[in-house]
């Protein structure tokens, strides 16, 4: 059996790790076009602020490919994928036959449509090399324009705060962060951030930038103008299969897998922030582009691989951030995006311990939380939503300080 | 291989194992010497109020795999397999806070830790006393509970007890439950009191 990864990240390396545990003798072949050691993309915003250096980003040993028996193809993006010869085709023309693929090529970021993108120091942050690069240049930077309050745009601001630099964050919404909290947590994010030296822009995109050679002045929607010397762009990224055959692989915001992780056609399966399946919160198919997803995805994906037929429960959105000393942590549905008239929103908020809590219930299943502050219970809360079991006690209960599942146990 | 197994009807609150954990945990080891010390020693276990404020013992499982260790950022969660037990590396950690978010349980605390690097706010939660079993002793929590809310002893028998306990509840001439009468007095107690607080 040849089995053939495309991608080193977490998903990629999980399931190449699991597949040699259980098939020994397997050819394993694992394609990617970064080429440092397989690594913690969550944590390249730490390297970014100086919180960890780039040493401690690996996630396995430098032997890890030659400790599984892989053999690794590095630094070649794959270009063409033939579903009926199962045959890859990476950028520099080799090629490279299986019998069983794995889809983990994660995504890549959402370009934007600006004049003089083209200049110096305008930065995605996804990848260790691009913020090794932005470590390069952050000497000579005074002012940083962040693109975008959403995950990424957020911890490379606060990255960037925490080295001293003056930021200003554009956001198209109201509050940093839209995607992931209500209103009412994004605005106590927000002034947690901008007590800390933070300005925020709201309503308003960058249409050009200036400068000679490098970047000096972004030119915004609004007639404004925002000097500054480097430019984080966070606006989202995009599952990367561009190259998989579209008209044999069902697609749609990323490649569609059943409970096996197998994509439409058979012994092709993905699994990462490009595989889509069912979110369990919203009871529908989502691309949920997070790390600990990607790890039971790889997971399951590689047993099945392996021949070992498993199914995977389903994704969850979820996301746990501290930023100065501000505790956030959400899961599931909060976004007023994500919430119709079918939902019971309960929150609370202590102003004096700077506490808040929101829970949102479809029925009487618990769907979607906002924690600030606190957050130590929130796992309970996660299992609760996974478990889609109902929810017995008084919501009001589940927002006490002294909440511990002790009180989700019949007794 | 011996495990802690949790009784949580027979925990009467009395918090002596956060205390008895706490010192375990400190430098001296000693609860006398172990308040005066900095940071303050913490308990790794966590004694809840449950819905009618009856003790609720809730300390690591160890799972297998551990949720906690799958999201772990850095990989600093691993397997000490001789005891089954999760450890964190506080050296490793980098306080992103992912395994608050992977506990099912909730038993994951954040704070500077007498072990852990000074200074350094690290993930901290129970570590079966691994260095107390190494020197022979049993888990201090389990050592110092007076009503046998815990016990160190081989999962299997505590799930065949468990099992013969339901098998003879479930019998025509059931027998009198093992427990002492009075644990279930001291949660009747406390429940009608919350239910009266409840209805004024």
């Amino acid at each position: 059996m040849k089995h053939v990864i495309i991608g080193n990240g977490v998903a990629g390396l999980t399931a190449a790790e699991t597949i040699r545990r259980m098939d020994p003798d397997s050819e394993l072949t694992l394609i990617s076009d970064e080429t440092f050691l397989p690594y913690c993309r969550p944590m390249i915003s730490h390297l970014l602020e100086g919180a960890v250096p780039a040493e401690k980003l690996p996630i396995r040993g430098k032997n890890v490919y030659a400790q599984n028996r892989i053999e690794p193809v590095l630094g070649a993006r794959a270009t063409t994928l033939d579903v009926d010869r199962r045959v890859v085709t990476t950028a520099d023309g080799k090629t490279h036959a299986y019998d069983r693929l794995l889809l983990a090529c994660g995504a890549d970021p959402r370009q934007i449509d600006a004049q003089g993108r083209d200049l110096e120091n305008i930065f995605f942050m996804r990848t260790v090399q691009q913020v090794r690069q932005m470590l390069a240049v952050l000497p000579e930077v005074g002012h940083a324009l962040v693109l975008g309050g959403g995950l990424v745009g957020f911890k490379a601001a606060y990255s960037l705060l925490r080295r001293g630099i003056a930021v200003t964050m554009l956001i198209r919404s109201g509050y940093p962060l839209s995607m992931q909290v209500d209103e009412t947590a994004g605005r106590m994010i927000q002034a947690v951030l901008q007590a800390n030296g933070l300005t925020v822009r709201t309503g308003a995109s960058v249409e050009a930038f200036e400068g000679n050679g490098r970047v000096r002045m972004a030119h915004l929607s609004d007639g404004t103008r925002v000097s500054c010397d480097m430019a984080v762009i966070g606006k989202g990224v995009f599952p990367a299969h561009g190259f998989v055959p579209a008209d044999r692989i069902h697609t749609d915001a990323g490649i569609l897998v059943d409970d096996n992780m197998q994509t439409s056609v058979s012994g092709v399966y993905a699994a990462g922030d490009i595989a889509e399946h069912m979110d369990i919160a919203r009871q529908r198919s989502w691309v949920n582009a997070i790390w600990p997803e990607a790890v039971s995805q790889g997971r399951v994906a590689g047993m099945n691989m392996a021949g070992e037929i498993v199914s995977y429960r389903g994704s969850l959105s979820r996301n746990v951030i501290r930023v100065f000393d501000t505790d956030v942590m959400t899961a599931g549905r909060v976004s007023p995006r994500d919430i119709d008239e079918t939902c019971r929103q309960f929150s609370a908020r202590d102003l004096r311990r700077n506490i808040y809590r929101k829970l949102v219930f479809s029925d009487n299943i618990l769907v979607g939380f906002a924690m600030i502050n606190d957050i130590e219970q929130g796992g309970a809360l996660t299992a609760l939503i996974q478990s889609r079991r109902p929810v017995e006690v008084e919501p009001e209960r589940l927002m006490e300080p002294g909440f511990n599942i002790g009180r989700l146990m019949a007794r | 291989m011996k495990q802690v197994i949790v009784h949580p009807e027979r925990c009467v609150g009395c918090m002596q194992c956060m205390l008895a954990c706490a010192a375990a945990h400190s430098k001296t080891g000693s609860l006398f010497t172990a308040i005066a010390e900095t940071p303050k020693p913490r308990p790794r276990i966590h004694v809840g109020a449950g819905l009618y404020d009856e003790g609720f013992p809730n300390r690591c499982r160890h799972c297998d795999p551990a949720p906690c260790q799958m999201a772990c950022l850095p990989g600093a969660i691993y397997r000490h397999s001789r005891t089954n037990t999760v450890l964190i590396d506080p050296d490793v950690c980098i306080n992103c806070a992912s395994c608050a978010m992977a506990c099912p349980y909730g038993v994951i605390r954040y704070h500077a830790d007498p072990l852990a690097p000074a200074g350094k706010t690290v993930a901290v939660k129970c570590d079966n006393c691994v260095a107390r079993q190494h020197r022979g002793q049993i888990p201090a929590c389990v050592e110092i509970c007076k009503v046998g809310a815990l016990t160190f002893e081989e999962r299997d028998r505590a799930m065949k007890r468990r099992t013969e306990e339901v098998a003879r509840s479930a019998t025509a001439d059931a027998a009198p439950p093992e427990q002492a009468p009075g644990f279930s007095l001291l949660h009747t107690v406390k429940k009608a009191r919350t239910e009266i607080n409840l209805a004024r």
